[in-house]
């Protein structure tokens, strides 16, 4: 077991390290684009793009719709927020750097992770707004799809620690990493990791054939939240994934939370750069092979690792 | 008095913060303004958003129809504040009725960016005042405090709440009878061509009917201008083009809707990178053209979006003239096989198989590469046909345009469809109500009077 | 412990929290609102159970509930006559009868936090409770949990056939209407 000092200090570095995640993601993809669209990146301008873009939501008055919910509409965001909170809090930076280590750390990044779609839906059905409504629909298709191979692969990380705990595996890994004992392990958690933040290629509720889903009667500061928690939630799912499969904090040379931050990063930019790099999918196909090749994959990673383990 | 003192000066240190951030900017682009109108995508100063909700300022480029100028104050009025409208006539020389009379005006000479940039500061910053709303802000259908609960009907829930009656059931593709819901979509929306309104029956994400409406742009009087891209197309209805102007710009339009197409797929970098090139496509970048279209192929650009969706048949199109569309079900149908000058240079029509709408992906990027390929080579040679020409689009002649051949056939093509399919088949058919509405007869009827 | 006041805080909230949603449940005049109650009921429940010292029990609880109360809220929708579920409706029928079965529900349900006589020392966690999880699976609840998992599983595959694209009448794509009845009745397409 390892734990920051006090509780109030780990919510507060985990409020920074989500500001600060936020702020990264903006940045990063600003730059990806423009080395994809092959316009110069300016760096001053880059980096204080994030703050004004902030600035001008917080400026922008906040609209209505005729009769949403207004409650649902509110909360939404901010659920998003906590969620991706807790996802980011499960992550340990270092052997004895973590917000939070429960026993079940797993359940609990998995629990933060299947909440997200009652965000997404209460985003699109409270704002009354047809475009937003299917939004919401698709993402719940698509979240009730990816769950599955995304438990299960990540589960399968847990064979090798005989625990549930995230410092646990990580400190499994100190051998050999989790990428390379379960190769399938990582894919399947990259893509399941990009449906369940609806980044890029499986950014369905949030579509530009919907024009914006979800977010098509947002502004102002909702909008600003909106789009903050999914940033935050990118990165949490980038971070769980370098612990579970990249070894986390393993690494010569440099120290432990160092590895962790280079390892997150290097996840963020391959997420990032599939959603500058691959076209949307239908969300009828990726209904289809969720449950028909991403499942069985997702199985016959946890029997294959299960059976070297028990050789 | 302290407390409001420190509210004020952060909302003004906001605002200064804010006045450095590009512009969101919702742009709706009338007749003439589609290209120029598509090229602020490339400013940095500015980001064309999706959605009112998301814009601070509205954009009127070109002459939009009076037809749709409720829906344009509509959309005016879902811009939350602070906001500010700018009228960017290019040829047109008045603004659509009921919107703000004193609408920022971009003179033709000048950088439309900085104006708008300006502008967007001066709001910010309280220098001028944000737009009052132009609608009346009352519910078009009186409901409220009718019934029980409020709800305007009788039973538990019953009348028509916010507007919208009890879901009415209906017959599904699968023969279920589920829940119908009514929608019209456009004339603004963002990934069709303005002026195109789609009234749709879903049920569900399904799309049960669809029904598309004539061309607004057809009462246009000899008051609107064509877009750059589409005045060497009408010219050469009347008089011998060079086919090297031509051919660049049907690469060009060609280009310009690939990069339409990747919008719709979420891919706004590569969008700008082919918006570039589609900007200053010359017959030398013919290789450039060609790469980019091996790339686009490598990421699946064409095969996870349109593999399968929005088949038309080759039976259905024969005769009908729409150029890629047809060309992209197998038929070789193209209206620069009767031009001799043409023949002359060796032109074929590039034919693929399938017409679906990864066919018609292929099919237009191939011409674009074989467009510029042709102006390459076509030196000073000028078309010898006049009266009839073959527009990115299909056959154009005076009074018949592509879009109102392909018209009838969309309510069947798009029966049946999941809404993004719908939007992709929309989009691959690359309909241009403008160019319809410019050679329509009671245009063409008024030029000639 | 230092810190006894902030879990018996949080019990509280907890608490109080599952039985505030649980009566907005019945009080709400949206069905998705309803829901999202009942499942903001469970999550407080799941709280409850984390502090009682089942970590694993109490998240697994948070978990499932996510996905059944979006199916839920879902279904609800789908099958009342209430477009998407934002008009106002009653939640009840017979609204005296509804109340008083409600406070008579809960008054028998929550007769036993008074009446029993429940342990009182402090209980110490196990060390190894996902070890001792793991014994009890395939030990002595081998064949319950075993049985349930087929189950699931063989729904799991039902669920995907069911919705496969090749159904019986045809393609899913292009409609798969059974034939009429009467083959004379057979509508021309």
């Amino acid at each position: 077991m390892s734990e920051f000092p006090s509780p109030q200090l780990a919510v507060i570095v985990i409020g920074a390290v989500m500001v600060a995640a936020v702020y990264l993601v903006t940045v990063l993809e600003r730059l990806v684009g423009s080395v994809v669209a092959g316009t110069p990146w300016q760096l001053r301008h880059g980096l204080a793009f994030p703050l004004r873009a902030a600035a001008l939501l917080l400026v922008q008055r906040r609209g209505t719709t005729e009769r949403p919910d207004a409650a649902g509409w509110a909360s939404a965001p901010a659920l998003l927020t906590a969620l991706a909170a807790v996802a980011l809090a499960m992550v340990p930076l270092g052997a004895r750097l973590a917000a939070a280590d429960p026993k079940t750390g797993f359940v609990v990044f998995s629990a933060a992770i299947a909440f997200v779609m009652i965000a997404v839906y209460l985003h699109g059905w409270s704002s009354n707004s047809a475009l937003a409504l299917h939004g919401a629909y698709r993402y719940a298709a698509q979240a009730l799809s990816f769950q599955i191979p995304f438990l299960l692969a990540t589960l399968a990380t847990a064979l090798p620690a005989r625990s549930l705990s995230i410092v646990d595996i990580v400190t499994a890994q100190q051998p050999l990493w989790n990428v390379v004992r379960q190769p399938l392990g990582l894919p399947l958690y990259l893509i399941a990791g990009l449906a369940v933040s609806f980044w890029g290629p499986l950014n369905l509720p949030d579509a530009a054939d919907l024009a914006g889903g979800t977010s098509v009667q947002d502004s102002g500061v909702a909008r600003l939240l909106w789009k903050g928690a999914r940033a935050a939630l990118l990165v949490a799912v980038a971070a769980m994934g370098a612990a579970a499969f990249l070894g986390g904090w393993w690494g010569p040379w440099l120290p432990g939370p160092i590895w962790t931050v280079l390892k997150t990063l290097i996840l963020l930019l391959v997420l990032i750069a599939a959603g500058h790099l691959l076209p949307r999918v239908r969300i009828q196909r990726f209904v289809v092979v969720a449950w028909v090749v991403l499942i069985p994959l997702a199985l016959a990673n946890i029997f294959v690792s299960g059976a070297l383990l028990l050789l | 008095m302290a407390g409001r003192g420190i509210r004020v000066g952060l909302r003004q240190a906001l605002a200064q913060l804010a006045a450095g951030a590009p512009v969101p900017v919702f742009a709706v682009a009338g007749a003439g303004a589609r290209e120029r109108v598509a090229d602020l995508r490339l400013s940095r100063e500015i980001e064309l958003v999706d959605e009112p909700a998301a814009a601070q300022l509205l954009l009127i480029g070109g002459l939009v129809p009076d037809v749709l100028s409720a829906p344009l104050a509509a959309v005016h009025d879902a811009m939350p504040g602070p906001r500010c409208t700018v009228f960017w006539p290019l040829g047109a020389s008045t603004m659509p009725a009921l919107m703000v009379p004193h609408a920022v005006r971009i003179p033709d000479s000048e950088d439309p960016v900085a104006i708008i940039v300006q502008a967007q500061r001066a709001v910010l910053t309280g220098i001028r005042a944000s737009d009052p709303p132009l609608l009346p802000d009352v519910d078009p259908n009186p409901w409220r405090g009718i019934g029980p609960y409020g709800q305007g009907g009788s039973g538990m829930t019953g009348g028509t709440p916010y507007g919208r009656p009890m879901a009415e059931l209906g017959p599904d593709r699968d023969g279920l009878r589920l829940d119908l819901l009514p929608l019209a979509i456009g004339p603004f929306f963002p990934r069709f061509p303005t002026g195109l309104i789609v009234e749709v029956t879903m049920a569900g994400d399904l799309v049960v009917e669809a029904a598309i409406a004539g061309s607004p742009f057809a009462a246009l009087g000899a008051d609107a201008t064509a877009r750059r891209g589409l005045q060497p197309f009408l010219r050469a209805l009347s008089e011998p083009v060079s086919i090297a102007e031509l051919e660049v710009a049907r690469a060009r339009d060609h280009l310009r809707w690939a990069a339409g197409t990747l919008l719709t797929q979420g891919l706004r970098a590569l969008a700008a990178r082919v918006l570039r090139l589609a900007r200053s496509a010359t017959p030398a970048e013919a290789s450039a053209v060609a790469s980019l279209t091996r790339h686009l192929e490598l990421v699946r650009v064409p095969q996870w979006s349109g593999a399968g969706i929005g088949c038309l048949d080759r039976g259905l199109l024969a005769g009908l003239g729409v150029g890629p569309i047809g060309r992209a079900a197998g038929l070789a149908e193209d209206a620069r096989t009767e031009d001799p000058s043409y023949m002359a240079l060796g032109f074929e029509p590039v034919v693929m198989h399938g017409g679906d709408a990864a066919a018609r992906w292929r099919l237009r990027m191939a011409e674009a590469v074989q467009s510029l390929e042709l102006a390459g080579r076509a030196g000073a040679r000028r078309t010898r046909t006049t009266g009839l020409v073959e527009s990115p689009r299909g056959r154009l002649a005076a009074g018949d345009a592509p879009f109102e051949r392909l018209r009838p056939l969309l309510a069947t093509l798009l029966a049946n469809l999941e809404w993004g399919d719908a939007v992709t088949t929309i989009v691959s058919l690359d309909l241009d109500l403008e160019e319809a509405g410019l050679v329509s007869s009671s245009r063409v009827g008024a030029e000639a009077a | 412990m230092t810190d006894s006041f902030l879990v018996d805080a949080v019990f509280w909230l907890f608490a109080a929290g599952a039985l505030v949603t649980a009566y907005r449940i019945f009080r709400t005049d949206s069905m998705v609102r309803a829901a999202f109650y009942l499942l903001a009921s469970f999550a407080a429940v799941g709280g409850v159970i984390v502090l009682l010292g089942g970590e694993f029990l109490g998240m697994v609880l948070i978990l499932m509930m996510a996905g059944e109360m979006l199916i839920m809220a879902i279904v609800m929708v789908m099958y009342m006559m209430n477009p998407a579920g934002l008009n106002p409706m009653w939640m009840v029928h017979q609204h005296r009868v509804a109340v008083a079965a409600g406070i008579l529900a809960f008054a028998v349900l929550a007769a036993p936090a008074f009446l029993v006589d429940f342990p009182d020392q402090a209980n110490r966690e196990p060390a190894t409770a996902t070890a001792q999880l793991g014994e009890e699976l395939l030990g002595n609840s081998m064949l319950v949990f075993e049985t349930a998992g087929v189950a699931l599983l063989a729904t799991m595959v039902g669920a995907v056939a069911i919705t496969s694209r090749r159904g019986r009448y045809g393609v899913a794509d292009d409609g798969s209407e059974e034939p009429a009845m009467d083959p004379n009745d057979a509508e021309v397409a």
